[in-house]
């Protein structure tokens, strides 16, 4: 540790080295699977960089002397040693906790660095997709500001809306733009990650307060070395591929005790959130080109279904049954002569032909058969490939207030038992819907296919095709909300 | 016994069915194509030769159609939105964009609008399948905007505009990609578009040095920017482009070298 540390506007090195003993360190591994232990920690020794992961190794010539008795993990000698050890521990059965002790007691016992927490954390994130909960922002460009107005200062940039770029991302500038936004009491670590698996850029950002840059960060005082880890937050930043969106997810943080300081972080992460959300923007700009974040009313922790709704295909604005226009399988060639069949006949067809050997049904089962096969094609035309249990690309929580007036006929029946204000004699009642389930719109597809609701007469945005989580309804319809978000 | 050989066979003969059927569609559509076939059905009165009629009309419009999406690439359909509580009693009008990549039409890109204010032709753009790169929300504000502006809306001009990025930005998809593909064989390291508009291309030369290669919207090279250890490398730079004015005519000096 160095004597003396100056605070610094700089960010928090990679290589800085957290001690293992510290709580914040085995809360980040034990949340890991073993398999998932192992294999980071067979990351760490390809690492490229020894600043930034390298081992505790024991060498040759001090072999012989202070042995000590009691250390059950021996220091291994060499890398490829190292590696072999891990690889004989993935390959036979054992306990977590024994790996846990082999990396913090053993291997890295001079402390693991940020950037192998870092590694660890986002091990956490692709072990767990839904573990955080994501808000979707569409990032609009600015109108420029006339350099001569700015005397005036109040002048407040508009959207340009007639702007025909769309927003670049290039890594390196935007963290060096927004490392400049960061204020000097606090210290952030970045690290960027490309996706395993979806097209994304992951950046997550380690924030703890604290002015300084060096390991006087992570040791505030020598009686608790934990402190500054309590304040510290956790936020990933996800950037989806040839799409100005931006996915920011609800800063968690790492404290020991969630109880005790529960509602102080709350109020605390969430200006943390308007900060981020405030730089994110200012770091996207560049010189007469500045672009701030709108908010879509798309909060989730399912990425899959951010990517479909704000991703770089073309299934963006054509939700629920409107994906027929966007699925790409579909061959419609314009030299190919064969007369389509129409999308809902093909499934009658298949109805048709099961039923051939079975003894012929009554009068009521017919019509029973009939009503079930008529509610199966309306929840086809009205959500089409989408809304189905097994795709993966579920809201798990779906708020919509209804600001519509009381249906007249229902009024007259009913209207005394409601208590709610009159006003001009249309009543409004206040109508707030939550919907909650792992996919909710596969849950209303469901619905509509036994004939539970009438699919015939439901309002569009419960096909989910208005791609909102969060939304108020109008006339029928998600208000503001003009469909594609135009 | 012979279990797999029956799974095999009964695979191959549905195999060969749904090969049967296909082939049973496309002769159908081709004698209902022809003229003559009409002279001939007009001539049958049974039900059985109207069904044949009516599938003969449809035929024709089908035919009719393709041909229209084919040559003029930009068409419009109506359609109807199923939400009861639509607009406009759920008309819906469609534009459709043909785009042509590696000589296939690609499924077709799809607007459709809807007209939100009661007794105006006013149109919005309702849904579309126009992916985030191309900037589809600023030509509905350039050519589409509010009423409440005074400005008159311009559906044709905003189609042309539309099919105008649709075409320009598969055109340089394309073209990136061919240079990707020359580029694989030569003292090019890397090269990947950097991007959503295929706009601008980083390229990493085997030997460190990385660069930028940016192009225009119709493909014309803008600027092209190598960074070696000693700072800027003007000689990598002008060596890649060798005087060439468009990115196909990079991709073409990349293959022949």
């Amino acid at each position: 540790m160095p004597r003396i540390s100056i605070p610094t506007t700089g960010r928090l090195p990679s290589s800085l080295r957290v001690d293992p003993s510290n709580p914040a360190v085995s809360k980040i591994l034990n949340r890991l699977s073993r398999a998932s232990l192992i294999s980071i920690a067979l990351d760490w020794l390809d690492e490229n960089d020894p600043s930034l992961a390298a081992p505790y190794l024991r060498r040759a010539e001090d072999e012989d002397d202070s042995e000590d008795e009691n250390d059950f993990n021996v220091p291994a000698q060499s890398l490829g040693a190292l590696q072999e050890l891990y690889a004989n521990l993935q390959s036979r059965k054992g306990s977590k906790r024994e790996v846990i002790d082999r990396i913090v007691e053993g291997d890295w016992r001079h402390g693991l660095s940020l950037n192998q927490l870092a590694g660890a954390d986002l091990q956490y994130l692709y072990d767990h997709p839904l573990s955080q909960r994501w808000t979707a922002y569409r990032i609009v460009p600015l109108k420029p500001v006339n350099p001569d107005a700015d005397a005036d200062d109040d002048v407040t940039p508009t959207e340009d809306k007639q702007s025909l770029s769309i927003p670049r991302l290039h890594p390196a500038t935007f963290l060096n733009a927004l490392q400049s936004q960061v204020p000097p009491d606090v210290k952030a670590h970045y690290t960027i990650d490309r996706h395993r698996t979806l097209p994304l850029l992951l950046l997550r950002i380690f924030i703890i307060d604290s002015p300084y840059n060096t390991s006087l960060s992570l040791h505030s005082s020598s009686s608790s070395s934990a402190t500054t880890f309590d304040t510290s937050r956790t936020v990933y930043i996800a950037f989806p591929d040839a799409s100005p969106h931006v996915f920011i997810s609800k800063p968690q943080s790492l404290s020991i005790a969630p109880g005790t300081a529960g509602a102080g972080i709350g109020g605390e992460s969430k200006s943390l959130r308007t900060l981020i959300v405030e730089g994110i923007p200012k770091a996207l700009s560049r010189p007469r080109q500045r672009v701030t974040l709108k908010a879509t009313g798309l909060v989730t922790r399912n990425i899959n279904e951010l990517l479909e709704r704000k991703g770089k295909q073309r299934t963006n604005a054509a939700g629920g049954g409107w994906g027929v226009y966007a699925d790409e399988k579909v061959k419609e060639s314009p030299l190919d002569m064969v007369l389509p069949t129409p999308p809902l006949s093909e499934e009658d067809g298949d109805a048709e032909g099961t039923r051939g050997g079975k003894r012929p049904l009554s009068v009521v089962e017919r019509r029973e058969e009939r009503k079930r096969k008529r509610a199966r094609l309306v929840a086809k035309a009205r959500f089409g490939g989408s809304g189905r249990v097994e795709d993966g690309k579920g809201l798990e929580r779906v708020d919509v207030v209804v600001e519509d007036a009381f249906p007249a006929a229902a009024e007259e029946g009913e209207g005394e038992r409601e208590e709610e204000e009159d006003e001009d004699e249309e009543l409004q009642p206040y109508v707030r819907l939550t919907f909650h389930g792992s996919h909710v719109f596969a849950g209303i597809r469901q619905l509509v296919e036994h004939g539970i609701i009438d699919g015939e007469r439901m309002p569009g945005w419960m096909t989910g095709e208005e791609g909102v989580s969060v939304g108020a309804v109008r006339n029928g319809r998600i208000r503001g909300y003009k469909g594609s978000g135009l | 016994m012979s279990s797999p050989n029956l799974d095999d066979e009964i695979e191959n003969l549905q195999a060969r069915v749904t090969a049967l059927k296909s082939q049973l569609r496309i002769q159908t559509s081709t004698l209902l194509a022809s003229p003559s076939t009409r002279q001939l059905i007009a001539s049958d009165t049974t039900l059985s030769g109207q069904k044949l009629l009516s599938r003969f009309t449809s035929q024709q419009a089908h035919n009719q159609q393709c041909l229209y999406r084919a040559c003029a690439g930009l068409t419009t359909f109506l359609a109807r939105d199923p939400d009861p509580n639509a607009v406009d009693g759920g008309s819906i009008l469609g534009l459709r964009i043909e785009v042509v990549s590696r000589a296939k039409f690609l499924r077709p890109y799809y607007v459709l609008l809807n007209r939100p204010l009661p007794g105006s032709s006013y149109l919005r753009v309702h849904r579309h399948t126009i992916p985030a790169c191309i900037p589809l929300a600023g030509l509905a504000a350039r050519y589409l905007p509010a009423p409440s502006g005074g400005v008159k809306q311009d559906l044709a001009r905003f189609a042309r505009a539309l099919r105008r990025e649709a075409v320009r930005y598969h055109h340089r998809l394309g073209a990136v990609a061919d240079l990707r593909k020359a580029a694989a064989e030569g003292k090019l390291a890397s090269l990947a578009p950097a991007d959503a508009e295929m706009k601008q291309i980083s390229i990493e030369w085997a030997d460190g040095k990385t660069g930028r290669l940016v192009i225009g919207d119709d493909g014309e090279v803008v600027n092209v920017v190598a960074v070696g250890d000693n700072g800027r490398d003007r000689d990598a730079a002008r060596e890649l482009l060798g005087g060439a004015a468009r990115i196909e005519d990079v991709a073409k000096r990349l293959a022949l070298a």
